[in-house]
């Protein structure tokens, strides 16, 4: 009997907080850092006779969420309530678009297992509200077994855009390289700053397997996933028990399951989900984009990473790994890209940035938009290594001062005693003079013709480049050494 | 002659010209009010307890009393639906259209009965007892809206607002003898109105002059950003002319509707009617509305029930309203709150509508009322191509006796047959008074329905009838 | 009958509905009375009709991106019986 193998089929929705000021249907604050129950009113905690408000914004950053994921706009939409009961819904219900979205039919490029490129079809994104934000525990602070959960009204009516993939993906990796690439595409577009530990972006994955006996497991839908990590985790436990139950026969039921992040296991839900009815949403007329708006938005949308990665190696020269890590964040690329403009080299630019910038920012937890070096400074200081004005050594002596100090790099150059064109001369002399006379063994095996592959020469070019603070020119070190060698 | 016995227009031109002062015109209301309420029970929360507090001395209604329907939220004021799930509920904010009066002077008598959420038609099905009709204690004075019909018609003001979602401003304005006007969707803001059936629903006035009738128009009339659904292409006049005509107007009657029985005194006034309109220039046609006579009650109470079930949902206990302490988990605390808290009438609707909107009958029932609703519209556009108004009863018989409701609860559905369709389609109507029936001494009202935005032009038709009608007097309201 | 006691009972649980034996009659006739009425859709043609008809050709208006704070927070506060500080206090969900 030949082994059974199972292809998994996996769908991810994947729930952004769209960048607004106001709610999705009134005009309490979206601050995410605001005290608990500050920003409601009598829309979003559902009072009677309370109606909802349309956000021109939330529809814009769908729309330009839905365009970083090449769907298109339509023309007509519509909003529906989604029935169930939940302390976190104050209405009883959603107010969401599911059946008539705003966007459809897009998709998103990943990586298969051979490494090929491979095309995840997105169905649609559709604008709805959030629900509010519960806490449970106990009086004593125990999570488990708490007896109260505490409601705050504040993240109810944020808006939301849910995005939901075709079952096109085949394995947790592809599934992770969906969502970051997703993740990077509504940033790069301004639609949502997709912020994962803010809860601003959160996964379902729905998730089953083809046997290769022609048995097909039914649909799992896992919920309640915060993290690229946790995606990969609760997939991979999900296809592993999956199979499981289809190698000893049995049957995969139909259900949602919670994925437990601690414990990394999914387990069946026990609220029963209550997704049952959908009817009209009767206080909000149909939603009508027309062709002007979306031509307007349709020219606010930035050139994708992509894209903007194929430049970077086609026009400019760059690698595909150093043009993938330069666009992986649009502020990274913009700055990148003012460096070049402000006349650095591409290729010595694309090093500066990925090795020191990105460096820099990392050590001190700050934003490109905060940096200290504006692209036009990094822009000088390359275009002076490159004119063997300053050594890459005082190069990058200049630029970690200008990180740590407000100043103007003519200043620095001068604090730091930097002569520009380095030692050289009789300066340069006396050094190589002190080299040679406090390494005689050295000498001598140079002047015995030993140091064939030049290891000993290099040795003291090292020593005297040291001695200069890095401010000789290294092809002047070679010659003056070389010279002084042969007397 | 005594203050409450003064129409709208009056008593504000009298406030206005000095000849008497808000507070005497206050202070008259409440006498009355204060002689009739024990045998009307038109109140659930009266606010008259107060001297007079208007906000404008010189808007259109400068110090005039009003009475709200208890659905209209009202700022600190207890507003209840006539449910015991809102309990003592102080609404944190006001209704638009309550908002407006206030802003043209009108002073709050305070919140009157209904049916239990808008659901019915008696205001019989209310958690604070029925309200009984001002010109026969005995009779029911029609609903939902039976306190603000009650209100004006026994002289406690001279108008008050309602809510129509299938006829609850103009049934209960005919049973009681006033003028009662529901607008064309979209014309006067929803905001602060708690939603029956949201596409349905629409706040309109009472009053016992159709003067009155279209200042308070004038006032409600406004476009308001806070109700997606409030529409304004261009404002509507609502200026009273003495001068309008209806020479030349073509006036329908429904072909299909003749095959249904009415009551004399009905049937009767659509004579006496019939005959003053084409007195008057008016040419009496006929149209036909086929989908309309046969499917409209089926498509409104599907439509009805599935927007009011979740309308319904958010009553929860959580956060306002009738609450328990001591539920041991938040299904025990919802299930507690929600069977105490609703009466039977609104559990069965809400049981009716999540039952049409499950996905086994979603499509069956709730997507194909959605279906028959654009028919309908249509038909009523049709409809309007060759007529300018339609004439119709409001209902097919006279207020009954409290206590004597239909069991079959689906009977009682079909005399709604005349009001419902035009919900559906989103028209304006008006409920106007024809006279008393000579046995039973009740007023007897027919309806004008037009097409969408014709609203003025309705109510200069019904100056017209009024003119040669007469107007209502106020009722007696069992004091003799 | 189109829907039985029980399963007029479980639509009830679902809208979070205890009914008395007496409403429970009451919602079963009114609801299979109900369902009778509405079979009468089945005589018309509804195929190429447009489903979720709004009163008019209307377009959803749209609101401003504009914070407007609502100043009455309090007004709401004062309603609910279950305020713990600044929460919303409410049983733990604990379904079966
Ligand atoms: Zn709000």
């Amino acid at each position: 009997m030949s082994e059974l193998t199972f292809t998994p089929v996996i769908g991810i929705e994947i729930h952004i907080r769209l960048k607004t000021d106001t709610k999705i249907f009134c005009a309490c604050s979206t601050d995410t850092d605001a005290p608990a129950n500050t920003n409601i009113c009598p829309v979003c905690m559902g009072l009677p006779g309370s109606l909802p408000r349309l956000n021109h914004n939330v529809v814009e950053k769908g729309m330009l969420a839905g365009m970083a994921l090449h769907c298109t706009v339509q023309p007509r939409s519509l909003f529906f309530r989604k029935s169930y009961f939940y302390p976190d819904l104050p209405k009883g219900h959603q107010i969401s678009q599911c059946d008539l979205p705003v966007v459809a039919d897009g998709y998103i490029e990943v990586h298969d297992a051979e490494g090929k490129l491979k095309k995840i079809r997105v169905n649609h994104l559709h604008l709805e509200e959030d629900a509010a934000a519960m806490h449970h525990s106990a009086s004593d602070g125990r999570l488990e077994g708490a007896s109260t959960s505490y409601v705050d009204y504040n993240r109810a009516g944020m808006p939301l855009g849910e995005i939901v993939s075709e079952p096109d993906i085949s394995s947790s990796a592809e599934a992770v390289e969906y969502a970051m690439n997703l993740q990077r595409r509504v940033r790069y577009a301004g639609a949502s700053d997709a912020d994962l530990d803010k809860g601003m972006m959160r996964f379902d994955a729905n998730v089953s397997l083809k046997c290769s006996d022609g048995r097909w497991g039914r649909k799992v839908e896992v919920k309640n996933m915060n993290s690229f990590r946790a995606l990969e985790r609760a997939i991979e436990f999900e296809i592993k028990r999956q199979k499981k139950i289809l190698q000893s026969g049995g049957e995969v039921l139909q259900e949602t399951r919670h994925w437990n992040d601690a414990k990394g296991v999914t387990s069946a839900s026990r609220v029963k989900e209550f997704y049952r009815k959908f009817i009209v949403e009767p206080d909000l007329p149909p939603l009508i984009v027309n062709q002007e708006w979306i031509d307007r938005v349709t020219a606010m949308m930035p050139e994708m990473p992509d894209v903007r990665a194929n430049r970077y190696v086609h026009d400019m020269g760059l690698t595909q790994e150093a043009a993938d890590i330069l666009t992986d964040d649009k502020a990274t690329a913009d700055y990148f890209e003012a460096c070049v403009k402000a006349g650095a080299n591409p290729v010595r630019a694309a090093n500066w940035v990925r090795t020191e910038v990105l460096r820099v920012l990392n050590e001190t937890q700050k934003k490109i938009s905060e940096f200290r070096v504006k692209p036009e400074v990094l822009a000088e200081i390359v275009r002076r290594v490159d004119d063997r004005k300053l050594s890459t050594t005082q190069a990058k002596e200049v630029f970690d001062y200008m990180c740590a100090n407000d100043c103007v790099l003519d200043d620095v150059v001068k604090k730091l005693g930097i002569t520009e064109g380095g030692v050289a001369g009789n300066a340069l002399a006396e050094i190589i003079s002190n080299v040679i006379k406090a390494n005689p063994d050295v000498l001598a095996e140079i002047q015995s013709g030993k140091d064939t592959k030049g290891k000993k020469f290099k040795f003291l070019q090292g020593l005297v480049m040291k001695e200069s603070k890095g401010q000789a020119k290294p092809q002047e070190v070679v010659e003056a050494l070389t010279a002084a060698l042969k007397k | 002659m005594e203050l409450y016995k003064l129409d709208l227009y009056e008593a504000s031109k009298g406030i206005k010209d000095r000849k008497f002062s808000a507070q005497e015109l206050f202070e008259s209301c409440r006498e009355r009010i204060d002689s009739c309420e024990g045998k009307i029970n038109a109140f659930i929360t009266r606010t008259d307890n107060a001297e007079p507090i208007t906000e404008n001395p010189y808007g259109i209604f400068a110090g005039v009393p009003t009475v709200l329907k208890d659905n209209l939220c009202t700022n600190g004021i207890r507003t209840t639906a006539a449910s015991r799930i809102l309990g003592n509920w102080k609404p944190p904010y006001d209704a638009t259209a309550w908002k407006y009066l206030r802003e043209a002077g009108a002073v709050l008598m305070g919140k009157v009965n209904m049916d239990e959420f808008a659901m019915g038609n008696t205001c019989g099905n209310s958690a604070f007892g029925p309200t009984h009709n001002p010109n026969d204690i005995s009779r029911i004075p029609g609903g939902s809206s039976g306190g603000s019909a009650a209100a004006v018609s026994a002289g406690y003001v001279p108008f008050s607002l309602g809510s129509d979602t299938g006829g609850s401003i103009r049934q209960p304005a005919s049973y009681c003898g006033v003028y009662g006007m529901k607008p064309t969707y979209g014309m006067v803001s929803r905001y602060g109105l708690i939603s029956y059936g949201s596409s349905l629903d629409q706040i309109g006035p009472f009053a016992r002059t159709i003067r009155d009738i279209q200042l308070v128009m004038s006032v409600l009339a406004q476009y308001d950003p806070m109700d997606s659904s409030c529409f304004r292409e261009k404002n509507p006049d609502f200026t009273h002319h003495e001068d309008a005509s209806i020479k030349g107007k073509r006036i329908a009657l429904v072909k299909e509707f003749q095959n249904f029985t009415l009551d004399a005194p009905i049937a009767e006034a659509m004579k006496k009617t019939q005959k003053v309109l084409e007195e008057n220039g008016a040419i009496i046609t006929e149209v036909s509305l086929p989908v309309v006579s046969k499917y409209a009650v089926a498509c409104y109470y599907a439509l009805a029930m599935s927007e009011a079930h979740t309308n319904l949902e958010r009553y929860d206990g959580v956060r306002y309203g009738y609450t328990v302490n001591d539920a041991a988990g938040i299904k025990e605390m919802f299930e507690r709150v929600r069977s105490y808290g609703f009466g039977s009438e609104v559990k069965s609707r809400i049981i009716a509508g999540t039952c049409l909107t499950e996905p086994s009958r979603c499509d069956e029932y709730y997507v194909a009322a959605t279906k028959v609703r654009t028919l309908i519209a249509q038909e009523f556009i049709r409809a309007f191509g060759e007529c300018d108004f339609i004439l119709q009863p409001v209902t097919p018989s006279l207020p009954h006796k409290i206590g004597e409701e239909d069991e079959d609860a689906m009977k009682g559905y079909e005399t709604d047959l005349y009001t419902l369709p035009v919900n559906l389609a989103g028209l304006p109507g008006l409920s106007f008074f024809t006279g008393y029936d000579d046995s039973t001494k009740l007023p007897v009202g027919l309806q004008l329905i037009g097409p969408r935005w014709s609203d003025s032009e309705i109510l200069n038709a019904g100056m017209i009838l009024e003119r040669h009608l007469g107007s209502p007097k106020i009722a007696d309201g069992g004091v003799k | 009958m189109k829907l039985s006691r029980e399963e007029v009972n479980d639509i009830a649980l679902e809208s979070r509905l205890l009914l008395t034996e007496k409403e429970l009659d009451g919602a079963v006739k009114y609801i299979n009375n109900f369902l009778d009425i509405l079979d009468s859709f089945k005589e018309l043609d509804l195929t190429n009709v447009e489903p979720f008809s709004f009163a008019e050709a209307l377009e959803c208006p749209l609101r401003e991106d504009k914070v407007k704070a609502f100043t009455n927070t309090q007004g709401i506060f004062n309603e609910s019986e279950h305020v713990d500080g600044s929460y919303f206090k409410v049983p733990r969900i604990m379904e079966d």
